[in-house]
């Protein structure tokens, strides 16, 4: 089975549309991370309408591709100019800029691109194993236990920021709120849509994400002004490790692919919490200890490889089970919808050309990645010194454009501006549009599952939790929810042991 | 960020959920066995009220920062102090008063035009210096986007009501 899937999606992916498709989101990918700011959340949302043209399977292909190309652009700029063009790339600056300024920036860009590409490798391989399996046990779900896994992903992601949970939450309810605009899904009747024709169909998607992540950043960019960015030598000759930074590599890799991939299973910001954890693992373990932060190899494979393997991990509840479970995955889903294509447990057996095909393109890209990264670091690298007066305005463009091209009317570019103004004061306040996103995507699985569960057990609420899986879920969503609040009380009771020997 | 700011972020919020919710109520509910359109947004809608509403106790419980609240001084050196220090934040706003124009434009002069003259704007409302690196700019981006959107996707762009 396994032998057979490899086999058909490499077919898929080598299709000449699919190929191209696969190669342009690499490249797009691999700017997204050298340039700090866009990240690949905006650029997938603004990629979205070229490829409702392109088919759903080749459109995927090109998003999916925006997606992981990002994860190994990100370590150019992180290691030679101390820019992380995307945050799953911060830990890199510490011990690859370190590298670079030691004249060893192309044993780390090189190090750094095989670590990614044998990480992508390793995740998609398990992608391959677990996603059909998880999708064939997803089957077995009805619509109380769609809702309770939509419930579970509200009480999870409320950590996808890192930062309050509740504003996130609050974000989340604004993007369930918004879902519920335009035609109610099962009665049919027209809800919040404020007497705009426009508004009926729903928010737009695109215009919504385009807006949040686009013009939210280029306001961003605008208040925090731009400093000239200085970028260290790199000459294609330097681009070979020595003999001791591979065997010092290699362990780090490993680990670092089997912890990324795990932590990509989990919600959140994955591929960033996954480079951060291998650091810490590896500054604990390596021989080397001393060296971190000075230019460890260590610093540079462990992350660089979980990040991206992290990237494929997160994959598995997306494509199986249909949630997002990342910023980046919940886009992702966005197009999958436009393209009228429903992740989740039936879409291996309703469209296994699309599920094998993006699969498939995981390998292709990896590989042009590989390719392009090494030999073409340099070029990319100078990317960076792109300012900001140049860049933007075609962003703004590009925004404009992709929230028009979704129905092709000038409404849904006035709520992309609305959407870009709401979210620049928004991050202000320090909350953070991903978490909307994400509430926006879930909001109508949650609400069909829960009228559709209440309907099937004839308005008898314990239809929500009555059957095994769903007793299961609810237990895992009260651990959840409650856990954040136990473990720091716990935590202060053990500092603060209470006093047995009562003096007075 | 200061309390001050906190308290207002978390009291508009709750506002807009309370807003929400007297709006769904016109929405019918019918009853359990056959939930109406109004049940879910009602449920989220009572979610976010009661999260911002938590949110708005915590910043009271908050102490307060030392200096972190502005202090109103009502001279012009504080007035000018104030202009200083929030020169970004004038140019995102006179950002998006050009972005409104540009949007008002389109339905007049149509999309390509006005997307000249918006890049143009911007690039130097960004920081450009001179005129002619965002002029190519901004003829290189309608090129591009007129053939890569309109001759090669076919996305028609509104041609304006004087054209």
């Amino acid at each position: 089975m396994t032998h057979h899937g490899i086999l058909s999606s490499l077919l898929i992916a080598f299709q000449p549309v699919n190929f191209l498709a696969c190669f342009i989101g690499a490249v797009i990918g691999t700017l997204v991370g050298v340039l700090p700011g866009l990240g690949p959340a905006a650029a997938m949302a603004l990629v979205i309408p070229l490829t409702l043209k392109l088919g759903p399977t080749a459109g995927l292909i090109m998003l999916a591709g925006i997606y992981y190309g990002s994860m190994y652009g990100g370590s150019t700029t992180s290691i030679l100019v101390n820019v992380p063009g995307e945050p799953a790339s911060v830990v890199t600056t510490l011990d690859g800029y370190a590298m670079a300024r030691r004249g060893r920036a192309g044993a780390a860009l090189a190090v750094a691109a095989i670590a990614s590409f044998f990480a992508g490798t390793v995740s998609v391989i398990a992608l391959q194993l677990f996603a059909p399996l998880l999708a064939r046990s997803a089957l077995a779900f009805g619509p109380a236990e769609y809702f309770c896994l939509t419930v579970l992903g509200v009480v999870l992601l409320s950590n996808l920021t890192g930062k309050s949970r509740i504003k996130s939450l609050v974000m989340m309810m604004i993007g369930l709120m918004l879902s519920a605009v335009g035609i109610d899904p099962l009665g049919g009747m027209e809800r919040f849509s404020f007497g705009f024709e426009s508004a009926q169909g729903g928010v737009s998607f695109i215009a919504l994400t385009t807006g949040l992540f686009g013009v939210a950043e280029v306001l961003s960019v605008m208040t925090a002004g731009e400093e000239p960015v200085k970028l260290l030598p790199v000459r294609f000759r330097e681009l070979y490790p020595n003999r001791e930074e591979i065997k010092r590599s290699v362990a780090p890799v490993a680990r670092g692919s089997v912890l990324g991939f795990l932590i990509g299973l989990l919600p959140g910001p994955a591929a960033t919490m996954a480079s951060f954890a291998s650091y810490g693992l590896e500054r604990r373990i390596s021989k080397h200890r001393d060296e971190f932060g000075k230019g460890a190899i260590e610093g540079v494979a462990g992350p660089e490889s979980a990040n991206n393997a992290a990237a494929g991990g997160a994959m598995i509840p997306l494509l199986s089970l249909g949630l997002p479970f990342t910023p980046a995955t919940a886009v992702l889903l966005g197009g999958m919808l436009l393209h009228g294509i429903t992740p989740g447990p039936f879409l291996l057996r309703d469209r296994p050309d699309v599920f094998w095909g993006v699969i498939g393109s995981f390998y292709l890209g990896n590989m042009m990645l590989l390719i392009l990264n090494l030999p073409l670091v340099g070029f990319f690298a100078k990317l960076v010194r792109i300012a900001p007066r140049y860049l933007m305005p075609a962003v703004l463009v590009l925004c404009v454009i992709g929230a028009y091209g979704d129905n092709g009317t000038l409404f849904d570019v006035w709520v992309m501006l609305g959407a870009g103004v709401v979210g620049y004061t928004m991050r202000k306040y320090d909350y953070e549009p991903a978490p909307l996103v994400v509430g926006l995507v879930l909001g109508p699985v949650m609400e069909r599952s829960f009228r559709q569960t209440l309907i099937i057990s004839r308005g008898n609420l314990s239809g929500l939790w009555d059957s095994p899986i769903c007793t299961v879920l609810w237990f895992v969503i009260l651990v959840t929810a409650v856990m954040p609040f136990i473990i720091p009380y716990l935590r202060e009771k053990m500092r603060n042991p209470p006093s047995s020997d009562p003096a007075a | 960020m200061t309390i001050r700011k906190e308290l207002a972020s978390s009291l508009v919020l709750m506002l807009s959920g309370v807003v929400f919710l007297l709006y769904d109520i016109k929405y019918p509910l019918d009853q359990w066995a056959n939930p109406g359109p109004g049940v879910f947004p009602l449920m989220v809608g009572t979610v976010w009220v009661i999260l911002t509403a938590w949110q708005l106790v915590q910043s009271f419980r908050k102490p307060g920062s030392p200096g972190g609240e502005e202090k109103g001084r009502g001279d012009i050196q504080s007035v000018r102090e104030f202009l200083q220090r929030n020169r970004g934040e004038a140019k995102a706003l006179f950002m998006i008063a050009v972005f409104i124009t540009y949007l008002l434009m389109v339905k007049w002069v149509g999309f390509f035009i006005s997307n000249f003259l918006f890049v143009i704007t911007s690039s130097r409302l960004l920081g450009a210096k001179d005129w002619g690196r965002p002029v190519a700019l901004s003829t290189g981006i309608n090129l591009f986007c007129y053939f890569l959107f309109e001759v090669w996707l076919k996305l028609s762009f509104p041609r304006g009501f004087l054209f």
